[in-house]
């Protein structure tokens, strides 16, 4: 305790310390990463010149993959900012792959419901999906409020269980009977984004996806429930202390986890697809988990981690389609990632070079 | 070996900065120790004794300077280290397994056995009983150490250092924990030890025990070096002075309060609380009242309720029989957001875990109850928040900036700031649980100043405290708490009844007031 206050340095150059080390952590990770796919290349591809170039350029090549890249980075977008907000209240939710593919199914039979009502039956059908799956995350919230149950083990089991019953659905009395899908019929055209950059899928779904980051920031950083919501996080003794709620802010923050998936699972439909495939959206929540620790739990840097991973991802698919290797090589490099990012150790190199921290 | 030759400790031109927030806690400090000597390491809070003495046990490495042991220049990088040179460090939070006996904690790690491998009993008990009596400790080896009082459980730990045969000792704040009789049993132990050839250096900030146990004083203030002096030539007064570079003032005035003239905030009304698969309770038909215009002071050692009144008092514990009013209204069973709008300010024990959120900032600490207020247009008003904070802090006398992480001021600085922010939003009672607890002097005198203003502004402050000094320092009245119970009511302005001693005797069990007496005074 008295180790401290003599002279203080001036806080500038602490914060750029900080920012620094975090930056030179994040630039050891994307070289590791990328060393990673190269050393890969090189070992399992008969063509490693021409793996690594569509690897890496392919999807800068043409307009068609750099908008699919993008686009595929959208609903990863939404699942970063669900995780983003749990994580800051200290609750995890893992149920992103049921609430995802619920969100899609509601938002997909509503607005088939509702065609003839527009503009409104399109908000109505976002809204519906993204309460849906909000519910069913804030289930875990009751259920951890209540009883103490561990909502990451809830969430999770719950999630696995919809999916299941989704696919009921999308394959029984939903199913459409006029093609060989194993999909729901396509909603009406009205309901459809507009494409921004054809001839690729990428549609101005990206803008919503962008409009829900400044949301979300400004929720978390500028507002009072955002603040609560934090405090609870960081020190949930200290939130009780102030009077702040308790049970508001372990159910809340799962609500609106699991409606920013539902969400995005719902913009996945009227932006790309259109109709609810068959575990269309399977992997979706677990990358969007990833892209929340990528970004630290900062909802801006939400948006370049999850075009990071798309990145990485269509890279793969690129390579796979032009040269000799397998989808597997983005799933390693993507752990790779993954597992660099959730050891703190990296970002921590450089401050602790200089001598002990006590 | 010259002049070094005498001296078991010698440190020279000592500094340390640390690298992760640019702080000067040790600033070219030379300070030295004799065989056979106490020393007491004395300087308010945050002024570099805990840093250096870390440096010495090896616990942090100093940026640079030199550091000799019995004449012999060697550098410390670990504890191990030190234990090897005869350096042992006695901690303020103390490092034992309740469920082992005395032996075997002391024996950790090095302990003796046959054929290399097979844990002796027996030898490990021969041993340790040998130093015990050696040095007359009132422990045995064979007891258990949960069965033991904080006072023993300090003499484990000076067991388990003289068992590995150390020669310098450091102890720090060792009388924190310890009630006055401990504290006495711990300094004819110390001078003991003394006499047999060892070297003994305390980190402490009380005067008292300072002039009491100390041959000579080494003096600290903001990471240097003050002075080192012979405690017999120097006056408390004088310490006090170096410590804190002014002159102090101790005086706090009384004020007599009777039971009907003020008005009644808080009153507590044959609480009881009881805790499942425990016969007695926490606390047993606890009745009181605080009345406006007054600091009523709760003594007693610890485990004997004050923690539950506190918790009770904050609404983090419900009550099992009984009534709680504030003014007229019934506040037994609210929990602590409904206290809060009710008007509680209160300024916990624990101010780590529950008075403060180390990775948030310091503003965003200071508005946690009063959040309603800075919202403007939905959102949280940024600019009145930092205004908010920065007046706050400056008034405090906070030495931090509104974006730092409250987890990088130093303790003091801490409890500044949740006194400041406490305080600041108050309506007409307010609850302190150990507000000076690990404070120095300057910040002690400053909480006990806010005190008198809030009581003489007509607060009723509640003011909870092991610490006896502190009681009798600020309190108008005391309620001392024995087993759950209290047992002993105090007016201060009768002075010739409230000695520290008496209380003492109330705190322990050994007498309890009369009944009449008692209720009289509630």
């Amino acid at each position: 305790m008295s180790n401290m206050a003599t002279t203080i340095d001036t806080d500038k150059s602490r914060r750029k310390t900080v920012l620094m080390s975090s930056a030179l952590g994040y630039v050891v990770i994307i070289g590791i990463s990328l060393a990673t796919i190269v050393i890969l290349s090189l070992l399992l591809s008969e063509t490693p010149g021409k793996t690594l170039h569509y690897f890496f350029l392919g999807s800068f090549q043409n307009l068609y993959y750099f908008g699919n890249m993008l686009n595929s980075a959208i609903p990863l977008m939404f699942g970063g900012l669900g995780i983003v907000i749990a994580m800051r209240s200290n609750n995890l939710n893992l149920g992103g792959e049921g609430q995802i593919y619920l969100g899609a199914f509601v938002t997909t039979i509503t607005a088939l419901a509702l065609a003839p009502l527009h503009i409104i039956g399109l908000i109505v059908a976002l809204v519906l999906g993204a309460t849906c799956s909000g519910a069913v995350s804030a289930l875990s919230g009751v259920l951890k409020y209540k009883w103490d149950t561990s909502e990451l083990i809830s969430s999770f089991l719950l999630s696995n269980a919809l999916v299941l019953i989704v696919n009921y659905f999308v394959t029984g009395p939903f199913m459409d009977p006029n093609t060989n899908l194993l999909a729901t019929r396509k909603v009406p055209e009205v309901f459809r984004l507009h494409k921004i950059l054809p001839p690729s899928n990428l549609s101005s779904a990206l803008f919503f996806a962008i409009i829900a980051v400044v949301v979300v920031y400004i929720y978390l950083f500028k507002s009072k429930g955002g603040y609560e919501l934090r405090m609870f996080g960081i020190n949930p003794k200290f939130a009780l202390y102030g009077g702040i709620h308790k049970a508001k802010n372990i159910v809340l923050p799962m609500f609106l986890s699991g409606a920013l998936y539902g969400i995005g699972g719902g913009i996945a439909i009227i932006g790309t697809y259109y109709a609810c495939v068959k575990e269309f959206s399977a992997g979706m929540g677990w990358n969007g988990l990833a892209v929340a620790l990528i970004a630290k739990n900062r909802p801006f840097a939400v948006i370049p981690a999850a075009i990071f991973f798309a990145y990485i991802e269509s890279g793969a698919k690129n390579a796979m389609l032009h040269s000799d290797v397998t989808a597997e090589l983005a799933m390693i490099v993507q752990a790779v990632v993954f597992l660099l990012v959730t050891s703190e150790v990296l970002y921590t190199l450089y401050t602790n070079k200089k001598g002990k921290l006590s | 070996m010259g002049i070094m030759g005498t001296k078991a400790v010698s440190m020279s031109d000592i500094t340390k900065i640390y690298t992760s927030n640019g702080l000067r806690a040790n600033d070219d400090v030379c300070f030295d120790a004799e065989i056979g000597e106490i020393v007491c390491l004395a300087g308010e809070n945050g002024a570099g004794k805990t840093t250096l003495m870390k440096i010495l046990y090896g616990l942090e490495a100093a940026t640079s300077g030199s550091i000799h042991i019995f004449g012999n220049k060697t550098s410390i990088s670990s504890p191990l280290d030190a234990n090897r040179l005869g350096i042992g460090m006695v901690h303020q939070h103390f490092m034992l397994i309740p469920e082992y006996t005395v032996a075997q904690n002391v024996v950790m790690g090095i302990e003796p056995t046959s054929w290399g491998f097979i844990y002796c009993e027996k030898e490990a008990n021969e041993k340790v009983n040998e130093v015990i009596t050696r040095h007359n400790f009132s422990i045995s080896a064979e007891q258990k150490v949960s069965s033991l009082t904080v006072g023993q459980m300090q003499q484990v730990e000076i067991v388990k250092m003289l068992y590995r045969s150390v020669d310098i000792l450091i102890l720090d704040e060792p009388t924190a924990v310890l009630t006055e009789k401990e504290t006495a049993a711990l300094f004819s132990t110390l001078e003991n030890l003394a006499a047999h050839g060892k070297t003994l250096i305390l980190i402490t900030h009380k005067l008292n025990e300072i002039k009491q146990i100390s041959n000579r004083v080494a003096i600290m203030r903001k990471g240097k070096l003050v002075d080192i002096c012979t405690t017999a030539e120097v006056t408390e007064h004088d310490l006090s002075r170096m410590m804190v570079g002014k002159p102090i003032d101790l005086q706090i005035s009384k004020k007599e309060t009777t039971s009907a003239s003020e008005d009644t905030i808080i009153s507590f009304s044959n609480v009881t609380v009881e805790k499942r698969g425990q016969e007695r309770p926490l606390l047993n038909k606890i009745s009181f009242s605080a009345k406006s215009g007054e600091i009523l002071g709760f003594a007693g050692v610890g485990g004997n309720g004050l923690g539950i009144l506190e918790a009770v008092m904050s609404g983090f514990l419900p009550v099992t029989r009984g009534t709680i009013y504030h003014k007229n209204k019934d506040i037994s069973n609210c929990n602590t957001r409904e206290l809060r709008k009710d008007g509680l300010a209160y300024v916990p024990a624990d101010r780590l875990t529950i008075g403060s959120a180390l990775s948030a900032t310091v503003e965003e600490n200071i508005i946690v109850s009063s959040r309603r207020s800075f919202i403007r247009r939905g959102l949280i008003d940024q600019e009145r928040v930092e205004a908010y904070a920065g007046e706050l802090i400056s008034r405090y006398d906070v030495r931090a900036k509104p974006q730092m992480p409250v987890g990088t001021l130093s303790g003091g600085n801490i409890q500044k700031l949740i006194l400041g922010r406490e305080i600041d939003q108050f309506r007409d009672y307010i609850v302190f649980s150990e507000p000076t607890w690990g404070l120095d002097i300057a910040s002690s005198q400053f909480v006990y100043k806010k005190m008198e203003e809030l009581r003489d502004s007509g607060a009723a402050v509640l003011l909870i405290s092991s610490n006896l000094d502190e009681i009798l320092t600020v309190a108008d009245r005391i309620l001392v708490f024995y087993r759950g119970e209290i047992v002993a009511a105090l007016c201060c302005s009768e002075s010739e009844t409230v000695s520290k001693e008496r209380i003492g005797d109330y705190m322990l069990g050994l007498v309890r007031q009369d009944h009449d007496r008692l209720t009289a005074r509630l």
